[in-house]
């Protein structure tokens, strides 16, 4: 009897993992589509390409700048208007997905070169942006910065 | 005129559903201002970690003005060591989508910390989830007034 139970708890287990795979397989593949969208971003910037940005931008997007709330007419305005030479460059460091179901929350760090008053500064931020899964496919819908302190 | 007439009602009835639906996202934008002030204004102020608890995602994650990344567990662990707190909030302004709301606004904090006084101010954004019925923070990311 005992025998008996401990092969069916085996098989309803056995029958659970490829579920269960198959889980974790959507969520890495969700935290690999996530990252690429960042990396999209910034590229997308560096080339002015507002078209690229458009797409990936929530309507409804909140994004804080250096402490002001900027919307996505105004961000996209912006990198219309200025030359790719003129923007902060931005080099991507670590960052981590957490993915909840349709909402996708990523916290990472990146490095931001710009020139201000004739020189190069390289400055180091902390990010968290929120990502949601819509009918056009995963979109920004919140995006902000701190500044880490300097090493 | 039955053609009309069925028109005539399909349109009144998708101005009602729209009329519901907008109602029912301003009463859950108004639940997460609540939230906002509860957990903000008062728990942190009270060191209400049972309320902190309820309201924060175990994945719960924050970036404190500094860059630091804070799990739930060393939030709450850090709002243990302030010795008082007094947390204002302005300009909130909650956008929905679905189950995910995200609230910005404006912070103040004015407190003794390590016995020494702490006053900061600037922007957040806050990531919250309806999770069964029952909205959690998951999110928050406090920057420093405009750099």
């Amino acid at each position: 009897m005992r025998n008996a139970a401990f092969i069916v708890m085996v098989i309803l287990m056995a029958a659970e993992c490829p579920w269960l795979l198959a889980q974790q397989s959507d969520q890495s593949g969700t935290a690999a589509a996530i990252r690429a969208l960042e990396h999209e971003w910034v590229e997308g910037q560096s080339r002015n390409d507002n078209r690229a940005l458009d797409l990936i931008f929530d309507n409804a997007l909140v994004y804080v700048e250096y402490g002001n709330l900027v919307s996505k007419g105004e961000y996209l305005s912006r990198i219309k208007w200025i030359a790719g030479s003129q923007l902060s460059q931005i080099v991507m460091e670590d960052m981590s997905v957490r993915i909840f179901e349709r909402t996708a929350i990523v916290v990472g760090t990146y490095r931001e070169r710009f020139v201000g008053t004739g020189k190069a500064q390289v400055k180091r931020w902390r990010f968290i942006d929120t990502w949601i899964y819509k009918k056009s496919g995963w979109v920004l819908v919140a995006a902000a910065a701190a500044p880490m302190p300097q090493s | 005129m039955r053609a009309l007439t069925v028109t005539a009602l399909l349109v009144c009835l998708a101005f009602s559903m729209a009329s519901a639906q907008a109602g029912r996202d301003l009463n859950q934008e108004s639940k997460i201002l609540a939230l906002e002030r509860i957990e903000k204004v008062q728990a942190f102020a009270a060191r209400d970690l049972k309320t902190l608890d309820a309201i924060l995602d175990d994945a719960f994650v924050e970036v404190d003005p500094e860059g630091r990344t804070l799990t739930k567990a060393e939030l709450l662990a850090r709002v243990q060591m302030v010795e008082s707190l007094q947390y204002t909030l302005d300009a909130m302004v909650v956008r929905l989508h679905g189950d995910t709301a995200i609230a910005t606004g404006l912070y103040r904090i004015k407190g003794i910390e390590h016995g020494k006084p702490l006053l900061r101010r600037g922007r957040f954004v806050d990531t919250w989830l309806n999770k069964n019925g029952r909205w959690v923070a998951v999110a928050c990311l406090m920057t420093p007034a405009s750099q």
